[in-house]
């Protein structure tokens, strides 16, 4: 789960690796994704987030499909 | 959090009850004090022998991650205990994030705003985002998740 300068940084990346590609989302999206998933983590009374409370946040960014489904 | 699947080989995740939540909020408050992790001696001192137990099971439940080979933590996340790629600065003080989600998870788990420092994978290139009103400056660089969300927890220190 790593940040790159471009989407060409990316493709690069994954060749030198070897890897197949995954998913890739911009900054702005990460960071909603980062506060939806990160931001009740300290709360006082938290309380561990169900699978579909977590399928949800990815379903209302758009993150949908095979690759973003929780087991 | 098992991320290995090394440490604890139980067909089943042990429940957490409530005092395994609180011991685990003392985990976290304590991470951020301190802007480390806390050691099993600090918290045994702090806590008493129900520590033990208690983390192994948080670890079951996926709520911290204990290193594979003995009682101290590695991840609470979205915090690392150990140097990552991804520095996070806020509020005069700085953590590791795991990966660059949970670096972008820091200031939104401490309601601040923050400063993310890396490095492009690629090309070594620093990195340098600040995230102020849960918004990311400047905003141009993308994030790659190689690992499905099916199988993030199969090797959670790789993913």
């Amino acid at each position: 789960m790593h940040l790159f300068r471009s989407e060409e940084h990316v493709g690069r990346w994954l060749e030198q690796q070897g890897y197949t590609a995954g998913a890739t989302i911009n900054a702005e999206k990460l960071c909603d994704l980062a506060h939806a998933w990160w931001s009740d983590r300290l709360a006082p009374d938290w309380r561990p987030h169900a699978r579909d409370q977590n399928q949800a946040i990815l379903e209302r960014l758009g993150l949908t499909g095979q690759f973003w489904q929780l087991p | 959090m098992p991320g290995t699947g090394t440490r604890l080989a139980g067909p089943v995740r042990a429940l957490m009850d409530d005092r395994d939540i609180q011991i685990r909020n003392h985990v976290y408050r304590r991470f951020v004090e301190l802007g480390r992790a806390p050691t099993f001696a600090e918290l045994e001192a702090e806590l008493g022998d129900e520590v033990r137990p208690a983390l192994c099971r948080l670890h079951d439940a996926h709520a911290l991650v204990l290193e594979p080979d003995r009682t101290e933590i590695r991840m609470a996340n979205p915090f690392s205990a150990v140097p990552t790629p991804y520095r996070v600065e806020a509020e005069g003080r700085s953590w590791y994030g795991n990966c660059a989600w949970d670096a972008f998870g820091i200031p939104a788990a401490l309601h601040v705003d923050g400063h993310v420092s890396s490095a492009c994978p690629d090309c070594g290139e620093p990195i340098e985002i600040d995230i102020r009103d849960e918004r990311p400056f400047p905003d141009e660089h993308v994030f790659h998740v190689v690992v499905p969300a099916a199988h993030w927890w199969d090797d959670i220190v790789f993913t």
